[in-house]
């Protein structure tokens, strides 16, 4: 009898432990993660560069996080990782155990009135982000067009990727506020398509292409200049293109400028993570400096390098800093910035 | 010093004949193998967690072990494509038709070492293929822009008139309304939401793996519960005359194969068309061409077997040609390779075909070795499998339900992919029995995203230009010709002339409740649409009315043709239900019954987990059905779920969904998948 009574006690005694360690009651973050997985998810389906960059990440962030718990990948696609964002807005344990990434584009998204994207970013835990996405519009030199200014007089064909992706938005947006020409042909598959189809001569060009994808895959046409760049689109210019014009530099009024900032404070934010709201501060706190951590570790930034993989990270508080100043733009350059881009 | 091209790729075979780099190779083709058996698991999420570990190896054995597994799926998935009339991938649909046929008339053992035979030739005829055109890819490439590749997926979609028999209308109405279920989710253009219900899940249009899998695969394994029966009584062949039988087949079709491992490259050198479609063409182009077809195809017949599994193992080496000459991949899996590209400091475009043709030789070859090593390992065990389809049914459906909700889910990770599955399960064991065929409906869903999205660039760029492209002129008029041909060789080839039926007063029959629920459905899908902004509205109601247009006609020219009808039906491309003695009330309250299965699986999934839900599944299944003895049901139990932790939580890393007990008790959370 004894002993039952004995092991009844041990029983009540574990499940209460367990219980509190479940509702985070006591003990250091490091006590937490000690021996618990961390799930990274995915809004894409893996090949894509959100997943190649996430999955780097999960291999590394794991030893920055106190009590070093496994952190696995796994995918959630659907609606440009908007699927994802609502989950975790909604349905994601909240005890720091999940956190995601998501496209850039994302936490805008109830902003620009989409009303399937169901949560407020500026309410989320931001853990930070990998890369300042400069992105660039480009065209070939055999359609004589050099410069953007150009392009105000002359119609240049490029290739978009279906309504909301940024192939779309961005050239319609300069069209709006900057009087450009451009004229978006579409939906093609994919934005390797749209490169296929301008080297083919089908397309006049590309407007929205990362440059450290166009480093990447197209060197070569860099090198013996048949490839020409007419404007860079992010917050700041790249530093490798201090030639190159931004297209915050081309706003004329304030209100022109809250219209491009809308659309591309994004790129700054080029690769972001991302916690659910309402989760413990110490271990929001823990997530957001393994984060800062991981992208300062040698090993990390040499696969990186291996990987061809960008690096100028942002850490959460940036990273929320320039969520806010979208939540804040007023209504009315709100609702033009709509207008210019559906 | 130039290297001539012989040069180029005998040095190629030499760097992947060392044995580090064949180890890689025959790593991957075993994985690939292992993820082709089972029905809906594709490679891409292993693929993905692999990925890692070829970074530390060389650029030859990093993509020989990638493509060595993504050679391969397309050869073994031809086994419960046979066996259970279940497509491992959506490459062996087609071959389902005949080789599952082939199965129920104790052909197993032929119909596999037939189709491994075909795998094996048709995937080093497309190697080949890719080998000799690498130095010509790119400036053929550049020609073939958007207008192009709409013409060759309209001549793609013209196929239905092969894949329908002698049921054209019902055909094209079937291939209408995939098109139509291809629109469904945001219009690209307007984003203009069609036919969501307002759910996300549809949002990014309906998935084709949860599609595929229930027209085909459900129906059959329903059809086997039904019966109660082993899928064959007998074997014809013992093992080695089987493969004998399966191996001759080939050799004798030889020209077969080879015309649809060519027609297998070229489509896979399409990005977006590919692994889908591939089988249907090549089975739909037998189905054509070959002698005796419309009395044979679809009852067992090896050419039917023979066509699409050289195709769509000829295809990979096709799928590279964009990867590799311009960094378009065609599919997911080569966006990985394309990541692997990068580590390897290689860049698609020019330099692959120039300074890199060594690597590139090298992929081919990768691709060769993989198939040679693919197909041998199945061909040596095709007996043993052939022995599965004797197994009693109530070992066979346990697993490979279990297996194919989890592939079936993984497609988007969302209840909604299970949801699909019932649903086109049920409409395609309806379509099965009631004899509407269902080839054409999943060949208009892949093509109709893609037509329309070529369509809308074409037009913007050309207008209705781009018709009189000399390519594009002669794939429509080659289309036209496709369609028309049943009637056109009527009338000049075989000279027959053209009789009416007689018509009477309509009779309608309870079988006619198929269409009248079709009809609903279009009308229903057209009502929605008038809400729609304008611009997105045109093209779904064309497709929607014309679709209309061709059920009614087919209904009203059924009833008014039936009083003076002999009964005897023409053929349909498509496996046919037969249900031996069982009459059909028992066959209907056993379709319920089986269902039921289903839907109970699923609510368990929901309220306990998959392992729950699995382990639920085989015990009472087993049990109840056929009193099988415990430890049979245990060991199989035990099976099953190691598979799904090890293999699919631990190994796949699937999102499994939330549980009802798990979010109200936290605690049981530590059961996995809970």
């Amino acid at each position: 009898m004894k002993t039952l009574n004995k092991v009844i006690a041990t029983v009540c005694a574990s499940v209460l432990a367990a219980g509190t360690v479940v509702a985070g009651g006591h003990g250091s973050v490091a006590d937490f993660y000690k021996g618990k997985t961390v799930e990274l998810y995915i809004g894409y389906d893996p090949g894509g560069g959100y997943d190649t960059y996430a999955r780097l990440l999960a291999r590394h962030i794991g030893k920055h996080i106190p009590g070093n718990p496994d952190v696995v990948p796994k995918n959630m696609p659907g609606a440009g990782s908007v699927k994802l964002t609502n989950w975790l807005w909604e349905g994601a344990p909240k005890d720091g155990t999940v956190f995601g990434a998501i496209s850039r584009g994302a936490p805008f998204e109830p902003v620009l009135g989409n009303d399937k994207a169901k949560f407020r970013a500026n309410k989320f835990n931001w853990v930070g982000s990998a890369n300042n996405e400069v992105s660039v519009c480009a065209t070939m030199k055999r359609n004589g067009i050099t410069n953007w200014e150009q392009l105000k007089t002359q119609e240049l064909t490029v290739g978009g990727n279906g309504s909301g992706s940024d192939t779309e938005q961005f050239p319609k947006l300069m069209n709006a506020v900057l009087g450009t020409k451009f004229k978006v042909i579409g939906p093609y598959g994919g934005g390797s398509d749209i490169v296929k189809a301008m080297e083919a001569g089908e397309l006049g060009g590309r407007c929205g292409w990362s440059w450290s994808s166009v480093k990447g895959t197209k060197a070569d046409l860099l090198a013996s200049g048949e490839l020409v760049l007419l404007m860079q689109m992010s917050g700041s210019k790249h530093p490798e293109l201090p030639d190159v014009p931004l297209v915050m530099d081309l706003a004329k009024s304030k209100e022109e400028r809250q219209m491009l900032n809308l659309i591309f404070a994004r790129q700054a934010l080029g690769r972001p993570y991302v916690a659910p709201p309402d989760i413990p501060a110490d271990r929001a706190k823990a997530l957001q400096d393994a984060f800062v951590a991981t992208v300062n570790d040698p090993a990390f930034i040499a696969e990186a390098k291996k990987m061809d993989l960008e690096l100028s990270p942002l850490s959460g508080d940036e990273v929320a800093a320039l969520v806010a100043e979208s939540y804040d733009t007023p209504q009315a350059v709100i609702d033009r910035a709509i207008d210019a881009i559906r | 010093m130039e290297l001539s091209l012989l040069e180029v790729a005998v040095n190629a075979l030499g760097v992947m004949l060392e044995p580090e780099r064949l180890m890689y190779l025959g790593l991957g083709t075993v994985l690939g193998l292992a993820i082709g058996i089972m029905p809906g698991i594709g490679g891409v999420a292993g693929l993905a967690l692999l990925l890692p570990f070829t970074f530390s190896l060389d650029a030859y054995s990093a993509f020989a072990f990638m493509l060595g597994l993504g050679a391969v799926t397309s050869t073994s998935d031809t086994i419960p494509a046979v066996l259970f009339g279940v497509p491992g991938t959506s490459a062996s649909q087609a071959t389902v038709i005949d080789g599952h046929s082939m199965a129920k008339n104790g052909e197993a053992g032929r119909a596999l070492s037939a189709a491994y035979a075909a795998s094996l030739f048709g995937g080093l005829w497309g190697a080949l293929l890719l080998g000799l055109t690498i130095p010509v890819l790119r400036p053929i490439m550049l020609n073939i822009n958007s207008p192009e590749l709409l013409a060759f997926s309209i001549f793609g979609l013209s196929m239905v008139s092969a894949l329908s028999g002698s049921m054209p209308l019902r055909g094209l109405a079937m291939a209408g309304f995939g098109v139509l279920l291809a629109m469904v989710g945001g219009d690209p253009t307007s984003g203009q939401q069609r036919w969501t219900f307002d759910s996300l899940y549809l949002y990014d249009d309906l998935p084709l793996l949860p599609v595929a899998l229930g027209l085909f695969a459900l129906p059959e394994l329903a059809d086997i519960a039904i019966k109660r029966m082993a899928i064959s009584q007998t074997n014809k062949y013992d093992l080695r005359e089987g493969m004998a039988v399966g191996l001759r087949d080939v050799l004798e079709n030889w020209w077969l194969v080879a015309k649809c491992g060519s027609l297998g490259a070229m489509i896979g050198a399409i990005p977006g068309l590919g692994s889908a479609v591939v089988d249907w063409f090549a089975y739909g182009y037998a189905a054509k061409s070959c002698k005796g077809a419309s009395e044979t195809f679809g009852k067992g017949d090896v050419r039917g077997v023979i066509a699409p599994e050289s195709a769509n193992n000829a295809k990979e080496g096709g799928s590279l040609v964009p990867t590799i000459a311009f960094g378009v991949p065609g599919s997911a899996s080569m966006a990985l390779l394309l990541g692997g590209f990068m580590i390897h400091g290689l860049v698609p475009g020019k330099a692959m075909v120039t300074t890199n043709i060594e690597v590139t030789y090298s992929m081919v070859w990768s691709i060769a070795l993989a198939n040679i090593l693919g197909a041998g390992l199945c061909f040596a065990f095709s007996g043993q499998f052939a022995k599965i389809a004797t197994l009693r049914y109530t070992l066979v459906i346990p697993g490979v339900i279990c297996i194919m909700m989890v592939g079936a889910y993984q497609a988007s990770a969302d209840w909604g992919d299970l949801l699909v599955l019932l649903i086109f399960g049920t409409v395609g064991w309806i379509m099965k029995h009631m004899r509407w065929p269902r080839p054409p409906l999943i060949l208009g869903f892949v093509l109709g995203g893609i037509i329309e999205d070529y369509m809308r660039i074409s037009y913007q760029l050309y207008e209705w230009g781009w018709i009189f492209r000399p390519v594009c002129a002669v794939m429509l008029i080659a289309a036209a010709l496709s369609l028309t041909q049943p009637i056109l060789s009527k009338i000049f080839v075989k000279r027959e002339a053209i009789t009416m039926p007689r018509f009477g007063a309509p009779v309608f029959m309870k079988a006619d409740g198929f269409s009248f629920a079709f009809i609903l459905v279009l009308v229903w899908m057209i009502w929605r649409s008038l809400s729609w902004d304008e611009e997105a509205q045109g093209a779904p109601q064309i497709i929607a009315g014309l679709t209309l247009a061709l059920v009614v006609i087919s209904l009203l020219w059924a009833a008014f043709t039936r009083r003076h009808s002999d009964g005897k039906q023409g053929a349909i491309l498509d496996l046919v239900a037969d249900m031996g003695e069982l009459t059909r009330a028992m066959v209907n309250v056993r379709a319920l019954q089986f269902l039921s299965w289903l839907v109970a699986f699923v609510l368990v999934w929901s309220v306990a987990g998959i392992l729950v839900a699995a382990l639920c599944f085989v015990v009472f299944y087993m049990r109840v059905q056929a009193q099988e003895s415990w430890r049979m049901i245990a060991g199989y139990a035990v099976v099953i779920m190691c598979l799904i932790y090890f293999v699919f939580d631990q190994g796949f890393h699937i999102s499994w969904p939330e549980t009802v007990l798990g979010t109200w008790f936290p605690v049981l959370q530590a059961i996995p998948t809970m």
